[in-house]
Protein backbone atom coordinates (compact mmCIF):
# COMPACT_ATOMS: atom_id res chain seq x y z
CA UNK A 1 0.00 0.00 0.00
CA UNK A 2 1.57 3.40 -0.93
CA UNK A 3 1.78 6.32 1.76
CA UNK A 4 -0.47 8.19 -0.34
CA UNK A 5 -3.21 7.06 -2.74
CA UNK A 6 -4.66 9.80 -4.87
CA UNK A 7 -7.95 8.03 -7.01
CA UNK A 8 -9.71 9.88 -9.81
CA UNK A 9 -9.50 13.60 -8.14
CA UNK A 10 -12.25 15.92 -8.83
CA UNK A 11 -12.00 19.67 -7.68
CA UNK A 12 -14.31 22.77 -8.84
CA UNK A 13 -14.09 26.17 -7.53
CA UNK A 14 -17.28 27.96 -8.95
CA UNK A 15 -17.34 27.06 -12.61
CA UNK A 16 -13.56 26.40 -13.06
CA UNK A 17 -12.61 22.53 -12.84
CA UNK A 18 -9.38 22.60 -11.43
CA UNK A 19 -8.69 19.21 -11.24
CA UNK A 20 -9.97 17.13 -14.02
CA UNK A 21 -9.75 13.53 -12.42
CA UNK A 22 -5.84 13.08 -10.58
CA UNK A 23 -4.90 9.99 -9.74
CA UNK A 24 -1.07 9.34 -7.93
CA UNK A 25 0.57 6.86 -5.23
CA UNK A 26 3.45 8.31 -3.34
CA UNK A 27 5.29 5.45 -1.94
CA UNK A 28 7.06 5.79 1.40
CA UNK A 29 10.19 7.34 1.48
CA UNK A 30 9.95 9.37 -1.79
CA UNK A 31 10.41 12.62 -2.57
CA UNK A 32 7.61 13.46 -5.50
CA UNK A 33 7.86 16.78 -7.17
CA UNK A 34 4.80 18.34 -8.79
CA UNK A 35 6.07 21.09 -11.87
CA UNK A 36 3.36 22.58 -14.25
CA UNK A 37 2.49 26.11 -15.58
CA UNK A 38 0.24 28.13 -13.11
CA UNK A 39 -2.89 27.23 -13.16
CA UNK A 40 -2.73 23.48 -13.47
CA UNK A 41 -3.68 22.59 -10.59
CA UNK A 42 -0.36 21.34 -8.16
CA UNK A 43 -1.26 23.86 -5.13
CA UNK A 44 -4.62 22.62 -5.42
CA UNK A 45 -3.79 19.32 -5.26
CA UNK A 46 -1.45 19.57 -2.28
CA UNK A 47 -3.94 21.60 -0.29
CA UNK A 48 -5.84 18.55 -0.88
CA UNK A 49 -3.64 15.84 0.22
CA UNK A 50 -4.44 17.34 4.28
CA UNK A 51 -7.97 18.49 3.74
CA UNK A 52 -7.37 21.89 3.47
CA UNK A 53 -9.66 21.97 0.57
CA UNK A 54 -12.19 19.08 0.09
CA UNK A 55 -12.63 16.77 -3.10
CA UNK A 56 -15.62 17.14 -4.92
CA UNK A 57 -15.26 13.60 -6.30
CA UNK A 58 -12.60 10.42 -6.33
CA UNK A 59 -10.85 10.22 -2.95
CA UNK A 60 -7.44 10.31 -1.45
CA UNK A 61 -5.68 7.84 1.18
CA UNK A 62 -3.04 9.20 3.70
CA UNK A 63 -1.81 5.80 5.92
CA UNK A 64 -5.06 3.84 4.50
CA UNK A 65 -6.93 6.76 6.17
CA UNK A 66 -9.56 8.49 3.79
CA UNK A 67 -8.78 12.36 3.64
CA UNK A 68 -11.45 15.32 4.01
CA UNK A 69 -12.23 18.16 5.79
CA UNK A 70 -14.79 16.73 7.96
CA UNK A 71 -12.99 13.09 8.83
CA UNK A 72 -13.52 12.04 12.14
CA UNK A 73 -9.30 12.33 13.27
CA UNK A 74 -8.77 15.47 11.49
CA UNK A 75 -6.66 17.23 13.89
CA UNK A 76 -4.52 13.92 14.42
CA UNK A 77 -4.17 13.52 10.83
CA UNK A 78 -2.89 16.90 10.40
CA UNK A 79 -0.43 16.34 13.53
CA UNK A 80 1.20 13.34 10.50
CA UNK A 81 1.17 15.33 7.35
CA UNK A 82 3.62 18.72 7.84
CA UNK A 83 2.91 21.45 5.23
CA UNK A 84 4.79 24.46 4.84
CA UNK A 85 3.62 26.93 2.39
CA UNK A 86 4.98 30.05 0.23
CA UNK A 87 4.56 32.45 2.91
CA UNK A 88 6.14 30.91 5.80
CA UNK A 89 3.49 32.04 8.11
CA UNK A 90 5.30 32.06 11.19
CA UNK A 91 3.30 33.07 14.61
CA UNK A 92 4.18 36.63 15.03
CA UNK A 93 3.61 37.28 18.45
CA UNK A 94 5.66 34.61 19.16
CA UNK A 95 9.22 33.53 19.62
CA UNK A 96 10.99 31.46 17.86
CA UNK A 97 10.86 28.72 20.26
CA UNK A 98 7.31 29.28 21.25
CA UNK A 99 6.32 29.11 17.39
CA UNK A 100 7.80 25.62 17.15
CA UNK A 101 7.02 24.19 20.40
CA UNK A 102 3.39 25.45 20.88
CA UNK A 103 1.67 23.10 18.74
CA UNK A 104 3.41 19.86 20.34
CA UNK A 105 2.47 21.69 23.71
CA UNK A 106 -1.35 22.01 22.93
CA UNK A 107 -1.69 18.86 21.34
CA UNK A 108 0.18 16.92 24.23
CA UNK A 109 2.88 15.45 22.21
CA UNK A 110 5.76 16.41 24.50
CA UNK A 111 5.81 17.34 27.92
CA UNK A 112 6.63 21.25 28.81
CA UNK A 113 10.23 20.71 30.47
CA UNK A 114 11.27 18.79 27.12
CA UNK A 115 9.73 21.53 25.06
CA UNK A 116 13.13 23.97 24.26
CA UNK A 117 15.32 20.42 24.13
CA UNK A 118 12.56 20.05 21.14
CA UNK A 119 13.13 23.90 19.68
CA UNK A 120 16.92 23.39 19.98
CA UNK A 121 16.81 19.93 18.19
CA UNK A 122 15.24 20.53 15.21
CA UNK A 123 16.41 24.06 14.69
CA UNK A 124 19.77 22.53 15.03
CA UNK A 125 18.31 20.29 11.84
CA UNK A 126 17.68 23.65 9.82
CA UNK A 127 21.22 25.55 11.14
CA UNK A 128 19.36 27.88 13.05
CA UNK A 129 20.26 26.79 16.20
CA UNK A 130 20.58 30.11 17.76
CA UNK A 131 17.78 31.81 16.88
CA UNK A 132 15.46 30.26 19.00
CA UNK A 133 15.07 33.44 21.23
CA UNK A 134 14.73 35.69 17.99
CA UNK A 135 11.42 37.06 16.90
CA UNK A 136 10.44 36.05 13.70
CA UNK A 137 10.32 39.51 11.94
CA UNK A 138 14.13 39.93 12.74
CA UNK A 139 15.02 36.95 10.47
CA UNK A 140 14.84 37.12 7.14
CA UNK A 141 12.95 35.37 4.35
CA UNK A 142 15.13 32.09 4.03
CA UNK A 143 15.44 31.83 8.00
CA UNK A 144 11.78 32.83 8.36
CA UNK A 145 11.24 29.85 5.94
CA UNK A 146 13.76 27.10 7.78
CA UNK A 147 11.77 27.67 11.09
CA UNK A 148 8.79 26.93 9.01
CA UNK A 149 10.06 23.72 8.30
CA UNK A 150 11.38 23.27 11.77
CA UNK A 151 7.74 23.98 13.22
CA UNK A 152 7.01 21.44 11.06
CA UNK A 153 9.18 18.79 11.95
CA UNK A 154 8.89 19.02 15.65
CA UNK A 155 5.25 17.26 14.74
CA UNK A 156 7.46 15.12 13.94
CA UNK A 157 5.15 14.21 10.52
CA UNK A 158 4.96 11.07 8.78
CA UNK A 159 4.62 13.08 5.14
CA UNK A 160 5.59 16.79 4.09
CA UNK A 161 4.27 18.74 1.78
CA UNK A 162 5.54 22.05 0.21
CA UNK A 163 3.87 24.43 -1.74
CA UNK A 164 5.78 26.39 -3.69
CA UNK A 165 8.45 27.36 -0.72
CA UNK A 166 11.08 28.91 -2.49
CA UNK A 167 8.86 31.44 -4.43
CA UNK A 168 8.44 34.36 -2.23
CA UNK A 169 12.06 34.33 -1.27
CA UNK A 170 14.74 36.26 -2.49
CA UNK A 171 17.30 34.61 -5.03
CA UNK A 172 20.12 34.48 -2.92
CA UNK A 173 18.07 32.91 0.10
CA UNK A 174 16.67 30.18 -2.19
CA UNK A 175 19.45 27.81 -1.87
CA UNK A 176 19.92 28.08 2.34
CA UNK A 177 15.78 26.17 2.27
CA UNK A 178 16.84 24.08 -0.50
CA UNK A 179 20.11 22.34 0.94
CA UNK A 180 17.62 21.46 4.68
CA UNK A 181 15.19 20.04 2.20
CA UNK A 182 17.98 17.70 0.67
CA UNK A 183 19.12 17.00 4.08
CA UNK A 184 15.86 15.76 4.74
CA UNK A 185 15.33 13.76 1.82
CA UNK A 186 18.47 12.27 2.97
CA UNK A 187 17.24 11.58 6.47
CA UNK A 188 14.17 8.88 4.21
CA UNK A 189 11.15 11.96 4.62
CA UNK A 190 8.71 11.17 2.32
CA UNK A 191 7.87 14.38 0.73
CA UNK A 192 5.84 15.90 -1.66
CA UNK A 193 6.57 19.52 -3.25
CA UNK A 194 5.44 21.70 -5.48
CA UNK A 195 7.84 23.70 -6.83
CA UNK A 196 9.41 25.60 -10.28
CA UNK A 197 12.80 24.77 -8.57
CA UNK A 198 14.05 22.69 -11.85
CA UNK A 199 17.51 22.00 -10.15
CA UNK A 200 15.96 20.69 -6.93
CA UNK A 201 13.44 18.68 -8.93
CA UNK A 202 15.95 17.19 -10.94
CA UNK A 203 18.96 16.40 -8.49
CA UNK A 204 16.67 15.22 -5.21
CA UNK A 205 13.52 14.09 -6.64
CA UNK A 206 12.81 10.53 -7.04
CA UNK A 207 10.19 10.94 -9.32
CA UNK A 208 8.85 14.03 -11.10
CA UNK A 209 4.84 14.90 -11.91
CA UNK A 210 3.80 17.21 -14.52
CA UNK A 211 0.62 18.36 -14.40
CA UNK A 212 -1.27 20.34 -16.95
CA UNK A 213 -5.14 21.43 -17.06
CA UNK A 214 -5.61 19.40 -13.94
CA UNK A 215 -4.71 16.42 -14.98
CA UNK A 216 -1.67 14.23 -14.52
CA UNK A 217 -0.20 14.87 -17.79
CA UNK A 218 3.18 12.89 -17.46
CA UNK A 219 5.44 11.71 -15.02
CA UNK A 220 8.50 9.57 -14.50
CA UNK A 221 12.27 9.60 -13.14
CA UNK A 222 13.84 13.04 -13.45
CA UNK A 223 16.54 11.75 -15.58
CA UNK A 224 14.07 10.25 -18.28
CA UNK A 225 11.39 13.39 -18.42
CA UNK A 226 13.74 16.04 -18.56
CA UNK A 227 16.20 14.51 -21.21
CA UNK A 228 12.46 12.51 -23.23
CA UNK A 229 9.66 14.68 -22.41
CA UNK A 230 6.87 12.18 -24.18
CA UNK A 231 4.38 15.16 -24.85
CA UNK A 232 5.03 18.30 -26.61
CA UNK A 233 3.27 20.12 -23.64
CA UNK A 234 5.89 18.81 -21.22
CA UNK A 235 9.04 19.91 -23.46
CA UNK A 236 7.39 23.14 -23.96
CA UNK A 237 7.17 23.82 -20.24
CA UNK A 238 10.97 22.24 -19.60
CA UNK A 239 12.19 24.73 -22.68
CA UNK A 240 10.43 27.94 -20.70
CA UNK A 241 11.76 27.11 -17.69
CA UNK A 242 15.04 26.97 -18.14
CA UNK B 1 -12.74 82.18 43.73
CA UNK B 2 -12.79 80.31 47.53
CA UNK B 3 -11.83 76.49 47.38
CA UNK B 4 -11.62 76.26 51.17
CA UNK B 5 -15.63 75.51 51.79
CA UNK B 6 -15.00 72.52 49.80
CA UNK B 7 -12.34 70.91 51.66
CA UNK B 8 -14.80 69.39 54.20
CA UNK B 9 -16.28 67.20 51.43
CA UNK B 10 -13.01 65.44 50.38
CA UNK B 11 -13.99 61.96 51.83
CA UNK B 12 -17.40 62.45 49.88
CA UNK B 13 -15.26 63.23 47.12
CA UNK B 14 -12.95 60.17 47.29
CA UNK B 15 -15.76 57.95 48.19
CA UNK B 16 -17.26 59.44 44.34
CA UNK B 17 -14.46 59.14 42.90
CA UNK B 18 -13.68 55.02 44.11
CA UNK B 19 -17.71 54.84 42.55
CA UNK B 20 -16.51 56.18 39.27
CA UNK B 21 -13.79 54.21 38.80
CA UNK B 22 -15.94 50.70 40.19
CA UNK B 23 -18.80 51.83 37.48
CA UNK B 24 -16.26 52.30 34.80
CA UNK B 25 -13.48 49.02 35.27
CA UNK B 26 -16.73 46.94 35.86
CA UNK B 27 -18.46 48.16 32.57
CA UNK B 28 -15.10 47.94 31.10
CA UNK B 29 -14.51 44.37 31.51
CA UNK B 30 -18.17 43.04 30.84
CA UNK B 31 -18.21 44.68 28.19
CA UNK B 32 -14.78 43.44 26.96
CA UNK B 33 -16.45 39.90 27.56
CA UNK B 34 -19.69 41.02 25.65
CA UNK B 35 -16.86 42.08 22.66
CA UNK B 36 -15.01 39.00 22.50
CA UNK B 37 -17.85 37.02 22.21
CA UNK B 38 -20.18 39.37 20.01
CA UNK B 39 -17.04 39.50 17.56
CA UNK B 40 -16.71 35.74 17.32
CA UNK B 41 -20.07 35.65 16.67
CA UNK B 42 -20.41 38.75 14.38
CA UNK B 43 -17.72 35.62 12.69
CA UNK B 44 -19.75 32.87 12.82
CA UNK B 45 -21.70 30.86 11.11
CA UNK B 46 -25.14 31.40 13.16
CA UNK B 47 -27.62 33.57 11.19
CA UNK B 48 -29.56 34.41 13.93
CA UNK B 49 -26.99 35.15 15.97
CA UNK B 50 -25.42 37.62 14.03
CA UNK B 51 -28.53 39.54 13.19
CA UNK B 52 -28.83 39.55 16.91
CA UNK B 53 -25.48 40.80 17.44
CA UNK B 54 -25.96 43.30 15.10
CA UNK B 55 -29.45 44.85 16.16
CA UNK B 56 -27.59 44.69 19.46
CA UNK B 57 -25.06 46.84 17.99
CA UNK B 58 -26.59 49.30 16.20
CA UNK B 59 -29.50 49.91 18.96
CA UNK B 60 -26.97 50.85 21.43
CA UNK B 61 -24.69 52.94 19.74
CA UNK B 62 -27.58 54.68 18.01
CA UNK B 63 -29.38 55.83 21.14
CA UNK B 64 -28.37 57.85 23.73
CA UNK B 65 -26.53 56.04 26.66
CA UNK B 66 -28.28 58.25 29.37
CA UNK B 67 -31.71 56.75 27.92
CA UNK B 68 -30.02 53.08 28.00
CA UNK B 69 -29.64 53.63 31.99
CA UNK B 70 -33.14 55.34 32.44
CA UNK B 71 -34.20 52.33 30.75
CA UNK B 72 -32.42 49.53 33.04
CA UNK B 73 -33.13 51.10 36.05
CA UNK B 74 -36.77 52.99 35.30
CA UNK B 75 -37.99 50.64 32.82
CA UNK B 76 -36.84 46.79 33.59
CA UNK B 77 -38.64 47.20 37.01
CA UNK B 78 -42.06 46.86 35.08
CA UNK B 79 -40.75 43.73 33.61
CA UNK B 80 -39.82 42.64 37.31
CA UNK B 81 -36.14 43.01 36.84
CA UNK B 82 -35.36 45.66 39.53
CA UNK B 83 -31.95 47.03 39.85
CA UNK B 84 -30.00 49.00 42.57
CA UNK B 85 -28.94 52.91 40.86
CA UNK B 86 -25.52 51.31 41.06
CA UNK B 87 -26.38 47.90 39.29
CA UNK B 88 -28.26 49.17 37.07
CA UNK B 89 -25.74 52.14 35.89
CA UNK B 90 -23.43 49.15 35.62
CA UNK B 91 -25.64 47.05 33.80
CA UNK B 92 -26.25 49.63 31.01
CA UNK B 93 -22.66 50.80 30.49
CA UNK B 94 -21.59 47.43 30.20
CA UNK B 95 -24.26 47.40 27.36
CA UNK B 96 -23.23 50.48 25.68
CA UNK B 97 -19.52 49.53 26.03
CA UNK B 98 -19.76 46.16 24.50
CA UNK B 99 -21.78 46.99 21.69
CA UNK B 100 -18.80 49.72 20.65
CA UNK B 101 -16.42 46.80 21.81
CA UNK B 102 -17.87 44.29 19.36
CA UNK B 103 -16.84 46.60 16.27
CA UNK B 104 -13.54 47.18 17.68
CA UNK B 105 -12.44 43.46 18.52
CA UNK B 106 -13.99 42.10 15.10
CA UNK B 107 -11.81 44.79 13.10
CA UNK B 108 -9.04 43.79 15.47
CA UNK B 109 -9.98 39.45 14.37
CA UNK B 110 -10.42 40.86 10.74
CA UNK B 111 -6.89 42.28 10.49
CA UNK B 112 -4.69 39.27 10.77
CA UNK B 113 -4.18 37.41 7.49
CA UNK B 114 -6.42 34.23 7.10
CA UNK B 115 -3.11 32.51 6.39
CA UNK B 116 -2.47 32.60 9.98
CA UNK B 117 -5.32 30.57 11.27
CA UNK B 118 -4.36 28.20 7.95
CA UNK B 119 -1.42 28.01 9.29
CA UNK B 120 -2.46 26.66 13.05
CA UNK B 121 -4.98 24.04 11.70
CA UNK B 122 -2.57 22.69 9.77
CA UNK B 123 -0.37 21.75 12.98
CA UNK B 124 -3.28 20.23 14.23
CA UNK B 125 -4.96 23.04 16.72
CA UNK B 126 -8.50 22.87 17.46
CA UNK B 127 -10.87 25.83 16.54
CA UNK B 128 -10.47 27.39 20.08
CA UNK B 129 -6.77 26.73 20.02
CA UNK B 130 -6.17 28.68 17.03
CA UNK B 131 -8.31 31.26 18.24
CA UNK B 132 -6.75 31.84 21.88
CA UNK B 133 -3.38 31.27 20.86
CA UNK B 134 -3.10 32.24 17.08
CA UNK B 135 -5.37 34.94 16.50
CA UNK B 136 -6.34 36.41 19.60
CA UNK B 137 -3.09 38.08 20.71
CA UNK B 138 -2.30 40.22 17.85
CA UNK B 139 -6.21 40.84 17.15
CA UNK B 140 -6.11 42.41 20.67
CA UNK B 141 -2.90 44.28 19.84
CA UNK B 142 -4.54 45.78 16.94
CA UNK B 143 -7.34 46.48 18.63
CA UNK B 144 -5.76 48.25 21.99
CA UNK B 145 -5.14 52.15 21.26
CA UNK B 146 -9.20 52.01 19.75
CA UNK B 147 -10.38 49.94 23.18
CA UNK B 148 -8.42 52.14 25.55
CA UNK B 149 -9.66 55.80 23.66
CA UNK B 150 -13.66 54.05 24.38
CA UNK B 151 -12.45 53.09 27.91
CA UNK B 152 -11.70 56.65 28.83
CA UNK B 153 -15.28 58.02 26.85
CA UNK B 154 -16.65 55.33 29.19
CA UNK B 155 -14.84 56.79 31.82
CA UNK B 156 -16.38 60.01 31.21
CA UNK B 157 -19.67 59.03 30.31
CA UNK B 158 -20.25 57.48 33.70
CA UNK B 159 -21.03 60.60 35.22
CA UNK B 160 -24.81 60.25 33.54
CA UNK B 161 -25.09 57.11 36.30
CA UNK B 162 -25.71 60.61 38.38
CA UNK B 163 -29.18 61.44 37.01
CA UNK B 164 -30.41 57.91 38.65
CA UNK B 165 -28.75 59.20 41.59
CA UNK B 166 -25.82 56.59 41.69
CA UNK B 167 -23.50 58.18 44.17
CA UNK B 168 -20.41 58.70 41.75
CA UNK B 169 -18.10 61.55 41.60
CA UNK B 170 -20.40 64.20 39.40
CA UNK B 171 -23.93 63.31 41.57
CA UNK B 172 -21.69 64.12 44.63
CA UNK B 173 -20.28 67.10 42.86
CA UNK B 174 -24.44 68.24 42.57
CA UNK B 175 -24.89 67.52 46.49
CA UNK B 176 -21.24 69.37 47.25
CA UNK B 177 -22.47 72.14 44.94
CA UNK B 178 -26.53 72.42 46.39
CA UNK B 179 -24.69 72.63 49.75
CA UNK B 180 -21.93 75.22 49.14
CA UNK B 181 -23.55 77.45 46.60
CA UNK B 182 -19.67 77.52 45.16
CA UNK B 183 -20.34 76.01 41.91
CA UNK B 184 -17.39 77.32 39.92
CA UNK B 185 -15.34 75.71 42.72
CA UNK B 186 -17.21 72.37 42.47
CA UNK B 187 -16.88 71.75 39.01
CA UNK B 188 -13.21 72.88 38.61
CA UNK B 189 -12.06 70.25 41.25
CA UNK B 190 -14.59 67.70 39.57
CA UNK B 191 -12.99 68.48 35.91
CA UNK B 192 -9.57 68.22 37.46
CA UNK B 193 -10.31 65.13 38.82
CA UNK B 194 -12.15 63.55 35.71
CA UNK B 195 -8.88 64.75 33.97
CA UNK B 196 -6.48 63.50 36.53
CA UNK B 197 -8.28 59.88 36.26
CA UNK B 198 -8.51 59.75 32.34
CA UNK B 199 -4.81 60.94 32.06
CA UNK B 200 -3.40 58.22 34.92
CA UNK B 201 -5.47 55.59 32.57
CA UNK B 202 -3.88 56.56 29.28
CA UNK B 203 -0.37 56.38 31.27
CA UNK B 204 -1.02 52.90 32.31
CA UNK B 205 -2.65 51.64 29.28
CA UNK B 206 0.73 53.01 27.39
CA UNK B 207 2.64 50.66 29.95
CA UNK B 208 0.61 47.89 29.87
CA UNK B 209 0.59 47.81 26.25
CA UNK B 210 4.33 48.00 26.42
CA UNK B 211 4.31 44.88 28.51
CA UNK B 212 1.74 42.92 27.06
CA UNK B 213 2.81 43.58 23.28
CA UNK B 214 6.48 42.92 22.87
CA UNK B 215 6.76 41.43 19.88
CA UNK B 216 8.22 43.66 16.49
CA UNK B 217 5.56 45.10 13.80
CA UNK B 218 5.39 43.52 10.94
CA UNK B 219 7.64 45.24 8.08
Amino acid sequence: MALVEIRDVHKTFGKVEVLKGVSLDVEEGEIVTIIGRSGSGKSTLLRCINALESVDSGEIRVEGQKVHARMPDLKKFRQRVGIVFQAFNLFPHLKVERNITLAPLLTGRIEKAKARALAEDVLTRVGLADKIDAWPEQLSGGQQQRVAIARCLAMAPHLMLFDEVTSALDPELVGEVLKVMEAMAKQGMTMILVTHEMGFARNVANRIVFMHQGRVWEQGPPAKLFANPETPELASFIASAK
Amino acid sequence: MNFLPLWRYQNQLIDGAIVTLELTVIAALAGLLIGVAGAVALNGRITPLRWLVRGYIELFRNTPSLIQIFIVFFVLPTFGLKLPAFEAAAVALSLYFGAYSVEIIRAGLDSVPKNQIEAGQCLGLSGWQVFRHILLPPALRNAYPAVTSQFVLLLLGTSLASQVAADELFHVAGFIESRTYRSFEVYAVICAVYFAMAMSFKALFAIIGLAAFRWPRRR
